[in-house]
């Protein structure tokens, strides 16, 4: 749930990125840090990540500057992906507003990419939201892969898979090069502070 | 040995070495093994034991890194900047109360693994009135988590001679540890003060066992493995669901297809459609009848008791 200071006139939300353990979201956080510097106004925060494997969680925090008169501040969080870390990824998607879910392209990842929509829809329940209501964007990454000749599926199939009744925005992308990186945070910003104006009604 | 056979073989490694990259080891480990039975099972490959030496040893690299991953610490202590960060982050009724945020900050904490800290701000909240029982609680979490039981019983007994706690609350508390104490298999008995435990309390102390919940399936996918159908995945709209218990309406035209289930036959490879993503998973036919008057008459109801997904 976001920070609405009335004070202030200053809105803080947030972001999470989720999906299956080794899918790219702390690539997607990296790219976003290295890329859009006007906007970030602190230090991307690891905690903690056990060779490259994020244990915990990663944190940047954005200044979206004034929209309709508030200024827009933004968090952005990272999940652990891995299963065993269930408790913790649980506790960080406390409070979101928008989720950007990063699925795995490869072909032996496709359970993995369900099992953690799965999951997120659980614990989305958990605090009482709904994943059909929650400001929420797919990104297929690892799609550069591909044309190196590994198995990935095709867009078909992961919106079969995954979109078929959620219908929501959806994005390839490569978090390496940074495809896909950008628009889909964009849509989900989009998304989120479309739903925030109607919660908060502070644009009225 | 077929070119086919070679390009096989070449394109499994590429992938085996690929996903290793990645750290997606179990996936990679899968590809090896593939390779390795590929090898092993084609007669015309000459250099087989060199070849699967060369494989082995891969695996062996791998098994180096799952290990490390598996016995890698699991909530290693952080630097005290990076518990302050947990701190703040979690606390996330900063805006309404500092007491209560500082309390969420402390569960922050402990949920991180990171017990010393925790234990250091839970102290200090022993302070507040209204979180004294909670604090304590946890208190006695931190030492469990840490294997320090005796140091948890120590803290008890050094309650229970004091007057932080009313009698009431000593009582909780000590219901409280007994039953961790007595689910860890630690035989410790702990001084009675003769308060009266406090209910909420004294539930909270005794986790609910979490209903298993199933999500909504809107059709599921049946793999028919005998029959006129057999070798084909019939799907079926789900009419009714009730926890792992589904029941779905099969038309009469499509009786033939399911004339082969019967009640008890399990059903190991079945996909289920839910609202939000396909899984796979087994079940076993529940019940299996004919309806017999009304608009659907002549139609069959299956049910299907998931068992596993």
């Amino acid at each position: 749930m976001a920070i609405f200071n009335l004070k202030k006139r200053e809105i803080e939300c947030k972001i999470v990125y989720y999906g299956p353990g080794r899918g790219g979201k702390t690539t997607n956080l990296e790219y976003i840090f290295k890329t859009f510097r006007k906007q970030i106004t602190g230090e991307m925060v690891s905690i903690n990540t056990e060779g490259d494997r994020t244990l915990f969680f990663d944190f940047l925090p954005m200044g979206l500057g004034k929209i309709k008169g508030c200024e827009i501040k933004v968090q952005l969080y990272t999940v652990p992906g891995q299963v065993q870390y269930s408790s913790t990824r649980k506790l960080v998607l406390r409070g979101v507003d928008g989720i950007v879910f990063v699925a795995d392209s490869l072909e032996v990842r496709r359970e993995k990419n369900m099992l953690s929509l799965k999951d997120l829809q659980s614990n989305l329940k958990e605090y009482g939201l709904n994943i059909f209501k929650v400001p929420l964007v797919l990104q297929y990454n690892k799609r550069d892969l591909g044309e190196q000749g590994i198995p990935v599926m095709s867009i078909e199939q992961m919106d079969h898979d995954m979109n078929r009744q959620l219908k929501v925005p959806s994005f390839p992308g490569s978090a390496l090069k940074g495809d896909g990186v950008g628009v889909a945070l964009k849509e989900c910003m989009k998304l989120t502070l479309k739903s925030l104006q109607k919660e908060l009604k502070w644009a009225q | 040995m077929k070119m086919s056979d070679k390009e096989n073989i070449k394109r499994l490694l590429k992938e085996a070495e690929l996903y290793q990259g990645q750290g997606l080891l179990s996936e990679a480990r899968s590809k090896y093994d593939e390779v390795s039975d590929l090898i092993r099972n084609n007669p015309k490959i000459k250099n087989k034991e060199k070849l699967l030496a060369g494989v082995a040893k891969k695996i062996n690299l791998l098994e180096v890194d799952t290990q490390k991953v598996e016995r890698g610490p699991s909530s290693p202590e952080l630097s005290p900047k990076a518990q302050d960060l947990i701190q703040k982050l979690f606390s996330f009724s900063k805006e309404e109360s500092e007491e209560e945020a500082a309390l969420e900050g402390a569960l922050a904490l402990a949920k991180f693994g990171q017990f010393e800290r925790a234990l250091e701000e839970f102290n200090r909240l022993l302070s507040l009135e209204e979180h004294r029982v909670v604090a304590a609680k946890n208190i006695l979490r931190c030492h469990i988590a840490l294997n320090s039981e005796a140091t948890a019983a120590d803290r008890y007994e050094e309650w229970a001679k004091g007057d932080l706690f009313t009698e009431d609350q000593l009582e909780t508390l000590r219901l409280f540890l007994e039953q961790v104490f007595e689910n860890k298999g630690v035989d410790r008995k702990l001084t009675t003060v003769g308060g009266k435990a406090e209910t909420e309390a004294v539930v909270e102390s005794k986790p609910e066992k979490p209903e298993e919940e199933f999500i909504d399936i809107s059709s599921i996918g049946i793999y028919l493995d005998s029959g006129p159908g057999k070798g084909k995945v019939v799907e079926f709209d789900v009419n009714f669901q009730s926890g792992n218990l589904l029941s779905l309406i099969i038309s009469k035209k499509d009786g033939t297809m399911i004339e082969h289930l019967n009640v008890d036959n399990k059903l190991d490879d079945l996909q289920f459609y839910s609202p939000i993503a396909i899984f796979n998973g087994a079940g076993v036919v529940a019940a299996k009848s004919e309806i017999k008057s009304g608009p659907k008459q002549g139609d069959y109801c299956l049910d299907i008791k998931i068992t596993s997904t």
